[in-house]
């Protein structure tokens, strides 16, 4: 009953989907509905065409049984992710993104790209970031030391992304600068 | 019946300001919720004197013990109340959702609704499960560590203590009647420690890094390093876990 060992060493990308899904959207309902009380809040009523915010998986739920539309959020549209390319591709620090947005962005591409205006060009405009920050992220390996290491902007999937090797990295320069003292390190604990 | 969804949760005697009565028969259809306040149920955070500038649900406050407990290497303390107040509220849904499936007479729109509040209870209990299957994990993983340190006793529930120490006496017979016992004396102890071998009983690795993003100004943390750091707000950094415990304990920083 215990975690099973594939869960163990890291959160998988469909866990950190399920805590994005958490997140408020606007949607445009089709349907009526009353304010309904969940666990995690109220919501509603749905007055169609007035715009209601719900989370993320509610909205997903409603727009596969065609009852809203979803309005995506300010920045999944061409101009934004065409501004953080630009950013991304000549400067050389991450550029500011929502923390959750891969998760989000695949969400919300996949039942309601009809939403978006220009889905493709807005995929190819997420690929395409992704590969400039995978880069610059791989560079990190290089600032890597035994102590910390600061990764302003990094978000939730690119973190999940290198963990593994970081997590090692980092865990064998400790080991290597711990060998030599060992009472320091006692004394540390 | 058609109003169940609508009491979930609901304080029917508490006083409101709004408009006069005639007003409200006037828009009569849309006067049947009362407003439920976003903490509804939880506790004051003016009361605690904490500042409410993003008001975490209980719900998200679980999300973030259960990804806390997922990457850190040690036990963390156990939520028991929190655990407690969600599991009575899935019940309540579900038991409402119960009486409301078993009415003849509810209509299509309110399937929906009933449909749309048993996602949420799944999604809920995923991750209620999910959280108690990693202290399990870490449980069986360390518990002849656990039942052996007192110290860290406090952190765990009941239940949880009692299975460590089945568990740990378990596994002791377990290696004493298959391998130990026809070893010398000498070599029969579980303690003992070998240079350059992992120890035959585990402990949470406290040197393993974690990723930690700050959720308040946090006060500096000492590095291994020797120097300091400010662990300012939206921090987000890669560091061993002995050096941002402390702060995770007292909920400043979450794990990423």
């Amino acid at each position: 009953m215990a975690l099973p060992p594939p869960l163990r060493t890291s959160i998988t990308p469909a866990e950190l989907e399920l805590i994005a899904c958490e997140q408020l959207v606007e949607i445009i309902p089709l349907v009526a509905m009353e304010r309904t009380a969940f666990i995690s809040g109220a919501y509603g009523p749905l007055r169609p065409p007035a715009k209601c915010k719900v989370p993320i998986w509610m909205a997903t739920n409603l727009k596969l049984k065609k009852k809203c539309h979803i309005v995506p959020p300010e920045w999944l549209n061409v101009d934004f992710l065409q501004d953080r390319l630009t950013r991304e591709t000549t400067q050389p620090e991450f550029s500011e993104l929502p923390f959750r947005f891969a998760e989000v962005a695949k969400v919300l591409l996949d039942v309601a790209s009809d939403d978006v205006t220009n889905p493709d060009k807005v995929r190819s405009l997420l690929q395409d970031i992704r590969e400039a920050r995978q880069s610059k992220s791989r560079e990190g390996v290089s600032k890597l030391d035994h102590s910390e290491l600061s990764l302003p902007n990094l978000c939730a999937m690119e973190i999940n992304e290198i963990r593994p090797f970081f997590v090692r990295s980092m865990g064998v320069l400790t080991q290597l600068v711990r060998q030599p003292d060992q009472g320091q390190v006692d004394e540390m604990q | 019946m058609s109003n169940w969804l609508d009491d979930l949760g609901l304080e029917p005697n508490e006083p409101r300001a709004g408009p006069s009565f005639i007003e409200r028969v006037r828009h009569a259809p849309d006067d049947d919720d009362y407003p439920i306040p976003d903490n509804f149920g939880g506790l004051d955070r003016n009361l605690l004197g904490q500042d409410g500038e993003e008001e975490e649900t209980r719900f998200q406050q679980l999300i973030r013990h259960w990804i806390n407990e997922r990457q850190a290497p040690d036990i963390l303390p156990g939520q028991e109340m929190l655990l407690g107040r969600i599991l009575d509220h899935v019940r309540k849904q579900s038991d409402d959702v119960q009486l409301l499936r078993a009415d003849p007479d509810s209509s299509e729109d309110e399937h929906f609704r009933i449909m749309l509040v048993q996602t949420e209870i799944e999604r809920v209990k995923f991750v209620i499960r999910s959280y108690i299957r990693t202290r399990l994990f870490k449980i069986e993983k360390y518990a002849r560590w656990i039942s052996a340190n007192a110290e860290v006793h406090e952190k765990l529930s009941k239940a949880e203590l009692d299975h460590a120490r089945r568990y740990a006496r378990l596994t002791e017979y377990h290696f004493n009647q298959s391998v130990l016992q026809s070893f010398p004396p000498q070599q029969r102890s579980l303690a003992d420690n070998m240079p350059f071998m992992p120890p035959i009983v585990p402990a949470p690795d406290k040197l393993r890094p974690v990723f930690v993003h700050a959720r308040q100004e946090c006060p500096p943390v000492q590095l291994p390093d020797g120097t300091s750091i400010a662990m300012e707000k939206g921090r987000i950094s890669l560091t061993p876990y002995y050096v941002v415990e402390q702060l995770l304990l007292r909920g400043e920083v979450e794990l990423v």
